[in-house]
C-alpha cells in the first residue's frame, strides 16, 4: 500500500512537471495562432490584436498556466482556438478512436510475439530461430512509414482494403453486423503496419528472456523429471523470465495513445495524430498540451501497472520493500 | 478559327440573356440558372485536407471552414466563379445611387431559410448589424469598413433595404460577395447574450442550424466527415423549372494530406479532387479509368521572392543592416529578377502546369492584369550591367567560379527562407539559388516551418529573403490591397508602415486609393495598370510562377466546370449532377 502511494505521488509529480515544461515549449515556439490570420488581407490587424486579447494572449506566461490550469480542474483542459471550444471533448472523441486502433494492435502483438518468442528460444541456434532472428531483423529497419506506404499501395492497387479512414460514408445505414465488418475492414491496414512495426522488438524480447532461463539448473532438473515440453516452457520457463517482459508490457501501455500519431496521419485514422499535428502546425496550443499530457497520464499510468504487476509476480519485490 | 470564336460568344450571349428572369413558382421567386439540365439524387463524396473548425460564418478563419460554409450559406450578390462578374443571388436586383453612395438592394421574395423559416429584410438588417458590432469580432467587418466608417443599412419595406456608403467604392456591389446572411430567428437571442461566438461548432444538433445555400447540415462524425443535405428550399431553380440542387446527400471526407486525398480519388471513394498539386495530377492523368483529369489554367496564387526592406530597427543585426545596403539597390533587385529563369520553375516545378510570372496579377485574373507590363527573358548578360553600374564586381576564385564583391570588396551572400511544408516553393528556392549562382552570388536555401517563416517575416524582420506566395480570393484588384499599400500587413517587404518610406511606394499608395474610390471600370484599371508599372520597375517582389487549378472528377459527375477561383469545383455544386445510370454504387 505504502508503496503505491509513493509511486502515485510520483506520478503525479512528473505530470505536473512535464505539463509546466509542455506549456513552456509551445509557448516559446515561435509565432502564434493568430499569425496566419495576419496574413489574411481581409481580416484587419486591428482585429487580430483584439482576438488575442480576448483569449488572454496578452498576458504573461504564468497567468495563462494558472488560468489553463483552472480549466484543467473544471474537465475542459484549456481552450481550442481552432475550433473555438474546450479541449477535452475533441480530445475524448480522437483518443476514443485511437485507443481502439492501438489496443487491438497491441494485444495482437502480444498474442503473436510470446508463442513466437518462446518457440524460437526453444530453437535457439537452429535454422528456424536463426530464419526468425533475420526476418525479425528485417522488420526492425524498415521504418514505419515505409510499411505503411507499402500496405496503402497494395490498397489502392487490389482494392481489398479502403485506403484509410475509419468507416465508409454510408456508414450509418448499415446493419450491426455490416457495421462491425465495416470497422474491422477498416482496421485491418492500420492494425497491420502498427503490429509490423512492434512485433521485432517483442518477439526478440521474449526470445532472449526465455533463452536465458531456459539453461537454469530448475528447469534441467524439470526436464530430468520428464515433465511435457509445452508445460515446462510455458508453466515454468516463461514466468521465471516474466520480470523484463512485465515492464516492457508496462512501456506498450506507455505508448498506447501516442504510438499510433504516425500510422494514424499516414492511414487517415481519425485518431489523436491527425488532430495533434494540425495543433502543432497551426499553434492551437491548448490543444498540444492536452495531447502531451494525454500521453504522459498513459505512460506514467502504464509503468505504474507494471510496477505493480512486477510486485505481484516477483516475491522479491515484495519483500525488499516490505522489509522497508 | 474566329467564326468558332464568335459562335462561342454569341451562345455564351444567349445563356445571359435568359439567365436573369424570374420565373415564379407559386409565390417564391427562384432564380432560373442556364446550362445543362441534370438529374435529381445521389450522393457526392469530395474530401477535405483536414477538418473544418466551424460551421459560423462569423468566425471562420480557415480555408477548409469557409468551404463547407459556402455551401450552406447565401449572399445578397454572388461572384459568378466562372465568369468572374456578379450576378444577382437572394437580391433579385440593385439600383447604385448617381453619386455613388447608396446601394439599394431589393431581396427575392418567398424566400425560406433551410429549416422552412422565411426570409426577410430583418434577417439582412440583423446580418449587417452581427457584422459590425466591434464585440463579434467578425472579420467580416472590416470589409464593410468604407473610407474608415463602416457601412449602414436601412430597411424600407419588407423587401427592400438601402446601404449607405461614407465614400464612394470602386469594388462596387462584389462587395456582398461571400458575405453570408444569417438567420435571425436562430441567433438574435445568442446575439442579444454575446455569445454569437460560441455556437456553429461542428457538433451542432442539425435542427439549430439554418442557412440560405444548396445544402443543409445533416451530420457530423468527428474526425471522421460531415454529411450535408439538399435544401428543399433553396431558392434557384435549372432551365426546366427543376428545383436545385440536384444532389440529395454532399458528404466532406476529412484527410490529413494531400497524399490521402489522392489515393482515395483513385480508388474511387471519393468523387471529386480539386487543388492537386502538378506531380500528383500527372500520375492521376496516367492512368484515368472512369474519371477524368481537367487542367484549368492558371489560377491566382502569385509567388514571389523579396528581400528584407524594412527599416533598421534596433532589432535588426548589423549582418542584415549591412546587406541591406544591396538589397535596397534597385540595381540589385532588378539584377536578381533578370537572372532568374521563370520557364525553368515553371516547367520544373510545376511540370508546366503553371505560368510565368511578372507582377502581381496572376494570368487567371481576366480583367485586372496590365498586358503592357515587359516580360523580359532570362538574361544574365542584362544582370551584370546592371550590377556593374551599381558598383558591383566580380573576383576570380581559385576554383574558377568568380564572386559577386560589393563597393566595399564584401562577398555577396545571403540566405533564402522557404516554408518547409510547401515542396514547390522549397524547389523554386533551389532553382534560383542555382540561377544566382551564376552572377557569383552565394545563396543559402533555409526551410522553416510556416509559423516560424511567418513570425520571422512579419514579426522578428530578422531574415535576408524570403519566398511566399499569396492567392488572390477575388479577381477584384482589391483583394489585394493590403499587399499594395504601404500600411498593409501584406505589404511583406517592410509591412505596416507608417508613413511610405520610398517616393514610389507613396505613389503606389496614392494610385490605389485613388482607384478604390474611383467610380469605373475604366478609370480604376488605368490607376492600377500604373500601379502594376511602378511595382515591375522596383522590384521590392520579384515574381515568379503561378500553378494551374488542376481538378479531376469521375465521368459520372455532370456540370463539372472546375473555375479558377475559391471554391473551385463545389462553387456551382447545386448544379452537380450524378450521370444517368451512373449511381454511385456504394462500396
Amino acid at each position: 500500500m505504502r508503496y503505491l502511494l509513493r509511486r502515485l505521488s510520483h506520478a503525479l509529480f512528473l505530470l505536473a512537471g512535464v505539463s509546466i515544461l509542455a506549456f513552456l515549449f509551445t509557448a516559446l515556439a515561435p509565432g502564434t495562432y493568430f499569425d496566419e490570420m495576419r496574413l489574411n488581407p481581409q481580416i484587419a490587424p486591428e482585429t487580430v490584436t483584439a482576438l488575442r486579447a480576448q483569449y488572454g494572449f496578452d498576458k504573461p506566461l504564468p497567468v495563462r498556466y494558472a488560468s489553463w490550469l483552472r480549466s484543467v480542474i473544471h474537465g475542459e483542459m484549456g481552450f481550442s482556438f481552432a475550433y473555438n471550444g474546450p479541449v477535452a471533448p475533441l480530445l475524448l472523441v480522437r483518443a476514443r478512436n485511437t485507443l481502439l486502433l492501438t489496443i487491438t494492435a497491441t494485444l495482437l502483438a502480444w498474442g503473436i510475439a510470446l508463442p513466437l518468442g518462446v518457440w524460437s528460444a526453444d530453437r535457439l541456434g537452429r535454422l528456424p530461430d536463426r530464419l526468425l532472428s533475420w526476418a525479425t531483423a528485417g522488420l526492425l529497419v524498415i521504418p514505419d512509414l515505409a510499411v505503411a506506404l507499402g500496405l496503402l499501395v497494395l490498397a489502392v492497387r487490389s482494392g481489398w482494403f479502403p485506403t484509410g479512414g475509419m468507416a465508409s460514408v454510408d456508414f450509418e445505414t448499415l446493419s450491426p453486423f455490416n457495421k462491425l465488418r465495416d470497422l474491422a475492414l477498416h482496421m485491418i491496414l492500420p492494425v497491420t503496419a502498427l503490429v509490423l512495426s512492434s512485433l521485432p522488438l517483442l518477439v526478440r524480447h521474449v526470445r532472449a528472456a526465455v533463452a536465458d532461463v531456459l539453461n537454469a539448473p530448475f528447469l534441467l532438473a524439470a526436464v530430468g523429471h520428464g515433465i511435457r515440453k509445452r508445460t515446462l516452457l510455458y508453466r515454468y520457463a516463461l514466468p521465471a523470465a516474466a520480470n523484463p517482459l512485465i515492464s516492457l508490457f508496462g512501456f506498450s501501455i506507455g505508448v498506447l495513445l501516442s504510438g499510433s500519431l504516425l500510422i494514424e496521419v499516414v492511414m487517415s485514422w481519425p485518431g489523436l495524430g491527425p488532430l495533434l499535428l494540425e495543433a502543432v502546425l497551426a499553434r492551437d496550443l491548448y490543444v498540444v498540451v492536452g495531447g502531451i499530457l494525454g500521453s504522459t497520464l498513459f505512460l506514467v499510468g502504464g509503468n505504474l501497472l507494471a510496477d505493480l504487476l512486477l510486485y505481484w509476480a516477483d516475491p522479491r519485490i515484495r519483500t525488499e520493500s516490505g522489509a522497508r | 478559327m474566329r467564326s468558332i470564336v464568335l459562335l462561342l460568344l454569341f451562345v455564351f450571349v444567349g445563356h445571359q440573356a435568359i439567365a436573369f428572369p424570374q420565373e415564379k413558382i407559386g409565390k417564391e421567386e427562384l432564380l432560373v440558372l442556364p446550362g445543362e439540365v441534370g438529374r435529381a439524387g445521389g450522393r457526392l463524396v469530395v474530401s477535405l485536407r483536414g477538418e473544418p473548425k466551424t460551421l459560423n460564418p462569423l468566425i471562420a478563419a480557415d480555408a477548409r471552414s469557409r468551404e463547407v460554409i459556402g455551401v450552406m450559406q447565401a449572399d445578397l450578390v454572388h461572384i459568378n466563379r466562372a465568369t468572374q462578374q456578379t450576378e444577382p443571388a437572394l437580391a433579385k436586383s440593385w439600383k447604385i445611387s448617381p453619386d455613388g453612395l447608396s446601394y439599394t438592394i431589393v431581396l427575392r421574395r418567398g424566400l425560406k431559410f433551410s429549416d422552412g423559416q422565411p426570409l426577410d429584410a430583418d434577417d439582412v438588417l440583423f446580418t449587417f448589424r452581427v457584422y459590425l458590432d466591434e464585440n463579434v469580432h467578425a472579420p467580416q467587418r472590416d470589409l464593410l469598413m468604407v473610407g474608415g466608417k463602416p457601412i449602414t443599412v436601412r430597411k424600407v419595406d419588407e423587401h427592400t433595404v438601402v446601404f449607405q456608403l461614407a465614400k464612394t467604392y470602386g469594388v462596387g456591389e462584389r462587395l456582398f460577395d461571400g458575405l453570408a446572411i444569417l438567420p435571425r430567428h436562430l441567433l438574435e437571442k445568442r446575439y442579444e447574450e454575446g455569445k454569437l461566438g460560441q455556437i456553429g461548432s461542428l457538433a451542432t444538433a442539425a435542427d439549430q442550424w439554418a442557412g440560405l445555400g444548396p445544402f443543409r447540415l445533416k451530420e457530423y462524425v468527428a474526425g471522421q466527415r460531415l454529411v450535408l443535405e439538399r435544401n428543399p428550399y433553396y431558392w434557384k431553380s435549372d432551365a426546366q423549372g427543376g428545383r436545385l440542387p440536384y444532389l440529395d446527400e454532399l458528404v466532406f471526407l476529412f484527410v490529413p494530406n494531400a497524399d490521402a486525398q489522392v489515393l482515395k480519388f483513385q480508388s474511387g471513394e471519393t468523387d471529386m479532387i480539386s487543388q492537386v498539386g502538378a506531380e500528383n495530377f500527372s500520375v492521376l492523368s496516367k492512368q484515368q479509368h472512369g474519371y477524368t483529369m481537367v487542367d484549368a489554367g492558371p489560377g491566382l496564387e502569385y509567388n514571389f521572392l523579396f528581400f528584407n526592406l524594412n527599416d533598421s530597427i534596433e532589432k535588426t543585426s548589423p549582418d542584415i543592416q549591412r546587406k541591406q545596403k544591396w538589397f535596397r539597390e534597385v540595381n540589385f533587385r532588378q539584377a536578381v529578377s533578370a537572372a532568374v529563369d521563370r520557364e525553368a520553375i515553371v516547367r520544373l516545378v510545376y511540370q508546366g502546369r503553371g505560368a510565368a510570372l511578372w507582377g502581381l496579377v496572376a494570368p487567371g485574373n481576366r480583367r485586372w492584369g496590365n498586358e503592357k507590363l515587359p516580360h523580359p527573358a532570362r538574361s544574365l548578360d542584362r544582370a551584370r550591367t546592371l550590377l556593374k553600374e551599381a558598383g558591383f564586381s566580380w573576383s576570380n576564385g581559385p576554383d574558377g567560379g568568380s564572386t559577386l564583391l560589393d563597393s566595399d570588396g564584401k562577398s555577396v551572400e545571403f540566405s533564402i527562407l522557404t516554408s518547409s511544408t510547401n515542396a514547390d516553393r522549397a524547389k523554386m528556392a533551389a532553382l534560383i539559388q542555382d540561377d544566382l549562382k551564376q552572377l557569383g552570388m552565394r545563396v543559402q536555401v533555409v526551410p522553416l516551418e510556416s509559423r516560424s517563416l511567418l513570425d520571422r517575416v512579419t514579426q522578428s524582420r530578422d531574415y535576408d529573403a524570403c519566398i511566399m506566395g499569396i492567392a488572390s480570393y477575388d479577381a477584384d484588384a482589391n483583394s489585394d490591397i493590403s499587399v499594395w499599400l504601404s500600411s498593409g500587413g501584406l505589404h511583406l517587404w517592410s509591412p505596416s508602415q507608417a508613413h511610405p518610406a520610398t517616393s514610389w511606394e507613396a505613389e503606389i499608395d496614392r494610385l490605389i486609393e485613388e482607384q478604390m474610390s474611383a467610380r469605373t471600370f475604366e478609370q480604376r484599371k488605368k490607376l492600377y495598370d500604373r500601379a502594376q508599372e511602378i511595382l515591375a520597375e522596383n522590384q521590392p517582389m520579384i515574381f515568379l510562377a503561378s500553378p494551374n487549378i488542376l481538378a479531376g472528377a469521375k465521368n459520372s459527375i455532370g456540370n463539372f466546370h472546375p473555375a479558377v477561383l475559391e471554391p473551385y469545383v463545389l462553387w456551382n455544386v447545386e448544379q452537380l449532377y450524378l450521370k444517368n445510370g451512373m449511381e454511385n454504387a456504394t462500396r
